[in-house]
């Protein structure tokens, strides 16, 4: 492993390892417009040369080797000049609209220049003139002005959706980055070149103009709820006179799981969590209208009802449909409570084909997987299964609609959509008691004596477990609505008007009890999950 | 929109190459002597005869003087406007061209006959000024031998590959 | 002292077209028969070293060096390009040599494919050279004909394919990997090295890119012997060099020369001198991004290392001669609009430096010029050289440098006066 010393510091890499990834390892960033380490390496923008003792020329740090006993200065007078001339050079094309730019505050051109750069330019030519706010696709729009050719989103879309829309047409100072005439930028993974652009040429449309970077009071790291993929994610949420507002997701680097990307559906699907429609306060139904009733009543008539199925026809006449959509430790706590307090095996998660499968598969050798819901692993792992003698989603919904069942607890999941065919409406008519949860209304909800509004995944804190069995974290980026209360909140209450003690409900406390079972995730607290998750096998 | 007869010397042209997008400069060149210019369309189709991405496409063609993303006139002439040929007197030929067919270098004959554009050194340097009509070489060119040209040019007596 | 012609000698036949039976007459395609049956091919290796040969595309590297760099052992298979992208301003004589001399060419391509074990080589030809190509096309089927080419080459078991692939129209496939970028049909843009061609060329693979001249001397190295050619000129600039000559000069034209010759000779005796009783004022002697020379340097040799001393380069051997009526600023806007057009665009300073560059030239030339615009441009050019991925970027930059280093006044004068002082003299 060759040695070498970077602005004075030694550092033993790899060899093969590149000067620009071997000064990362020493907290030194190199700066670069060109260079990303998920694309291929085409040395253009010529903004990261560093000065290399004999020699006799810069060279560029994303395309050269580390040697045993090179000395490398990324600050040097000769470094410098290069680099204040690379950013005037850059300047004399580049709009300067930073303060109506939405990478202004955020923009790698803005910060190096402001670092490295000249105070002014000497030019006094006219700025070439070209196309401005071209919509490229369904998300992306496009400032030819500000762009500064880096070719990062024509590598992205060669490169990794392999899709291609992207070329540079024409030569030298005329060339432009553009689309096929009649094409648009629209691939499942086309908004990475908004993170990607260095600069404000590729913006988002759903955030242009939403917010400044400052103005984006918390960037909550958290994972994507919408595959099994889990995708590890940036939440920035913005205040606003109406409240909390979450507008925009970034992915977060992850080498094992999602590297520097994510998919459009993920990165844009978030709106839902401010829709008016979401269901914001328990409701209760019992021969007359729905009405609106305080969580500890609504708690009370439920745990009354529990008690009268039980004490009537023993605990296997409930049962309790959980989801994929709900995180580890509620999964736990569900598990407790209906398999421990109420006694009952009749539990389960499983209402998709892909769920009685051993484990899905990959959509598109990308990213996305083809089970669209974030916690199937860690159901499994946790073990929401029926147990001995108990039965199945479907065997729950057989056994209401012949009078077996009396009470079913569903979470997060609309059965009538999730079981199309056959008497559900029937089978969910006949029950005393069917306590549903959900972030909106549903056939289900419809259906249910008791309605708790449900968190979204930005609203919690918890954990979701990958495909491959990664546990990872999920933070709160947003403060649930006054009114709602967390599902572990309702179970303990429940559970104490049932007269029983539920344990303690905040992650480590959750994690602690989990960590103390056989399974897939003994001996594992809740301090272990690191940024990047944790793989069991690897712990 | 490209004959089965040229199709049949791109499949052969192709296998030249150990890879075949190495024929996609000399298709280009085909497909333009054939359409006129190259068109979305025939951007396109040479695209999915390669299987490459139209935009990979487009992005080589509009690297290359020689290939018109635009339609051109009938005949193409190129004036050489770098060193030598302009100390030999370019810019007064290409100021008589433009006046003669009363359009500016880069634009073409209303009539669609006669496309003008620029070019850097052709290699002519030793008998400049020079010109290309439809990739023949005129040298030591004249506005009086211009307009002998112009003229045979008009009535279709200048030979030319047009390539 | 008259100097034998090599690579021209086909001038002095009369009516010469350059068909198969013409160059085999004058002692075409011995070599080859020679090469195949008395060399092995690292025995050319070496012979083309000892000759001294050097790059006449531009750079003037050793020829035998290049080819040694072939790795011996690597598994796949080698290709040697021709470099026929002639595109350096005041450069026309690899057009010459292919229109009029064309199996010249093919016999030394043979030959080094030969040398180096390639079995498919390619001739890249600019776009522009539409007749050129079809002149080589036809020579090649002649030379398949004769079996030259094809499977078993005069039945020594060897086998050689040789195309004709024409560029489109762009300087940048002059410089070598810019044209194996080009050949496998992509976007002409240099790439980045290491890894040189040799060790990952055409298709990934090693290969040798040689230009017209350079691989037309190779019949006579193998014919003539390596110390015949090394006694040619200069020791470090061994051969024969075709010298292009064109601009204010009685006689424009090629003149196969050795590199001993010094440019005032080149001018004077063998280009006829300056016309209209006019004096020389400059004098571009290696293709346009070569820096200038003027009257006091008339006296330095032709060759690589005393142009080198002199401030300038031998490069394409391309020379632009000017007389005394010509505006410096305007040969630094026609030049730099040369190098912001071709400009491939990949690298930041050299896209946007060639740009620049340009516009200030042309604003001094039509008087619009600051007094800080020539320090500006100074250090613009600093700022371009030797910090891209190729040298066009360097090439653009020398010329200015050199015009401004001789020529400083011409350029302050247009900004004081605020007007070209050579405006409506000449055709210029």
């Amino acid at each position: 492993m060759p040695t070498l010393k970077i602005d004075g510091v030694e550092v033993t890499v790899p060899a093969q390892t590149t000067i620009i990834e071997a000064a990362e390892r020493l907290g030194i960033e190199i700066p670069r417009y060109c260079y990303h380490p998920g694309l291929s390496v085409v040395g253009q923008c010529r903004m990261c040369q560093v000065e290399v003792e004999r020699m006799p020329k810069l060279a560029i740090a994303c395309n050269t080797p580390v040697a045993d006993g090179m000395v490398v200065s990324t600050r040097s007078p000769k470094v410098e000049k290069a680099r204040r001339a690379v950013l005037e050079f850059y300047l004399l094309n580049h709009p300067l609209d930073c303060p109506i730019c939405d990478k202004g505050g955020e923009c790698p051109l803005q910060d190096y220049t402001l670092a490295y750069g000249p105070g002014e330019s000497r030019s006094v030519e006219e700025k070439i003139q070209r196309v401005k706010h071209k919509v490229l696709g369904p998300h992306i729009v496009f400032d030819a002005e500000r762009c500064i050719l880096c070719t990062r989103c024509v590598r992205f879309c060669h490169e990794i959706p392999k899709t291609g829309e992207l070329g540079v047409f024409s030569r030298g100072d005329q060339s432009e980055i553009n689309l096929f005439p009649g094409k648009v930028l629209d691939n499942a993974y086309s908004g990475n070149v908004i993170d990607l652009c260095p600069v404000g040429a590729l913006t988002s449309r759903q955030y242009r103009f939403q917010s400044r970077p400052w103005d984006l009071v918390r960037h909550t790291e958290s994972v994507c709820p919408l595959c099994s993929n889990g995708c590890n994610v940036v939440l920035d949420v913005r205040h606003r006179q109406r409240g909390e507002e979450l507008l925009r997701i970034r992915p977060r680097e992850n080498p094992a799981v999602n590297r520097w990307w994510m998919c459009d559906e993920g990165r844009f699907t978030f709106t839902y969590l401010h829709d008016p429609a979401r269901l914001r306060v328990p409701t209760w139904r019992e021969d007359g209208p729905r009405g609106e009733m305080a969580y500890d009543d609504l708690l009370l008539r439920v745990a009354r009802a529990i008690r009268r199925v039980v004490e009537a026809h023993g605990p296997e006449a409930v049962g309790c449909i959980a989801s994929s959509w709900q995180a580890n430790e509620e999964l736990f706590l569900v598990r407790r409570f209906f398999r421990e307090i109420l006694g009952t095996p009749h539990l389960d998660f499983r209402v998709r084909p892909v769920q009685f499968q051993p484990s899905d598969a990959s959509e598109d050798g990308i990213l996305r997987r083809t089970d669209k819901t974030a916690n199937s692993r860690g159901a499994r792992d946790l073990d929401l299964r029926p147990g001995p003698g108990g039965l199945d989603a479907a065997g729950m919904i057989t056994a209401a609609a012949e009078g077996r069942l009396k009470a079913l607890f569903v979470f997060e999941e609309d059965l009538v959509r999730a079981f199309p065919d056959g008497p559900l409406r029937e089978a969910l008519g006949r029950l005393d008691l069917l306590v549903a949860s959900s972030l909106f209304p549903t056939e289900t909800t419809a259906l249910a004596h008791a309605v708790l509004p449900a968190l979204g995944f930005a609203e919690k804190e918890g954990s979701f477990t990958n495909f491959q069995g990664r546990i990872q974290k999920i933070r709160r980026a947003l403060t649930p609505h006054v009114a709602s209360r967390s599902l572990p909140e309702a179970l303990r209450e429940l559970a104490l008007n049932l007269g029983r003690d539920l344990g303690g409900i905040e992650p480590e406390q959750v994690w602690a009890a989990i960590g103390e079972r056989p399974g897939p995730y003994q001996g594992i607290a809740w301090k272990d999950i690191g940024d990047l998750g944790l793989l069991p096998e690897e712990s | 929109m490209i004959s089965d007869e040229t199709k049949k010397r791109f499949d052969a042209l192709v296998k030249r190459y150990p890879e075949k997008r190495s024929g996609l400069i000399p298709i280009l060149h085909e497909v333009q002597a054939e359409v006129g210019y190259l068109s979305p369309e025939a951007i396109a189709w040479v695209a999915a005869y390669l299987t490459l991405s139209p935009a990979d496409v487009m992005s080589v063609a509009s690297f290359y003087d020689m290939l018109h993303l635009e339609p051109v006139g009938k005949h193409m002439i190129y004036v050489c406007q770098n060193l030598t040929c302009s100390l030999l007197g370019a810019e007064p030929l290409i100021r008589h061209l433009e006046d003669r067919l009363g359009i500016r270098m880069g634009e073409t004959t209303p009539d669609g006959l006669i496309s003008l554009k620029r070019m850097e050194c052709l290699a002519s340097c030793g008998t400049a000024p020079a010109i290309q009509i439809d990739g023949i070489f005129y040298e030591r060119v004249t506005p009086q031998k211009l307009d002998e040209l112009l003229e045979k040019l008009r009535n279709g007596r200048l030979r030319g590959s047009r390539a | 002292m008259a100097f034998e012609k090599i690579l021209t000698r086909y001038q002095d036949v009369p009516n010469y077209t350059g068909t198969i039976d013409e160059y085999i007459a004058q002692g075409g395609y011995q070599a080859l028969p020679k090469a195949l049956r008395e060399f092995q091919p690292a025995d050319l290796v070496e012979t083309v070293k000892r000759s001294g040969l050097r790059g006449r595309g531009g750079a003037g590297f050793p020829c035998g060096v290049k080819w040694g760099f072939i790795p011996k052992d690597s598994p796949r298979p080698k290709y040697l390009v021709c470099n026929c992208d002639e595109s350096e301003p005041g450069t026309f004589k690899d057009r010459m040599l292919i229109e009029e001399e064309p199996h010249q060419l093919i016999e030394g391509i043979v030959i080094s494919s030969y040398a180096i074990g390639c079995h498919l080589a390619f001739i890249y030809c600019r776009g522009e050279f539409v007749s050129g190509a079809q002149v080589l096309e036809r020579a090649l089927r002649e030379a398949y004909g004769r079996g030259f080419l094809g499977r078993n080459i005069l039945g020594s078991g060897f086998e050689l394919d040789v195309h004709v692939h024409r560029g489109a129209g762009a300087y940048i496939c002059g410089e070598e990997t810019g044209l194996l970028e080009s050949l496998e049909g992509k976007r002409g843009q240099p790439r980045m090295k290491p890894p040189f061609p040799a060790i990952s060329g055409l298709y990934r693979s090693p290969t040798v890119v040689n230009n017209v001249e350079t691989l037309s001397n190779i019949p006579h190295i193998v014919l003539r012997g390596a110390e015949w050619y090394a006694s040619i000129g200069p020791p470090k600039s061994a051969g024969p060099r075709l010298f292009s000559v064109s601009g204010h000069v009685e006689r424009p034209g090629n003149y196969e020369l050795p590199m001993s010759i010094t440019l005032r000779e080149l001018i004077f005796d063998h280009a006829g001198g300056i016309p209209n009783g006019r004096r020389l004022k400059a004098v571009i002697p290696g293709g346009s991004s070569a820096p200038v020379l003027t009257e006091q340097h008339l006296d330095v040799g032709m060759d690589f290392e005393s142009l080198a001393a002199a401030g300038s380069m031998g490069g394409s051997g391309g020379v632009i001669v000017m007389d005394d009526t010509v505006c410096m600023v305007r040969v630094g806007e026609i030049v730099s609009r040369f190098y912001h057009h071709e400009s491939c665009g990949q690298c930041t300073q050299c896209r946007e430096g060639t740009a620049w560059l340009h516009k200030v030239l042309r604003r001094i030339e039509h008087g619009q010029g600051r007094k800080e615009d020539l320090d500006v441009l100074l250090d613009m050019c600093d700022n371009m050289k030797g910090k891209t991925i190729c040298v066009l970027s360097d090439a653009a930059a020398m010329p200015i440098e050199s015009y401004l280093a001789h020529f400083r006044e011409e350029f302050e004068i247009h900004i004081r006066e605020r007007t070209c002082p050579f405006e409506g003299r000449g055709a210029f």
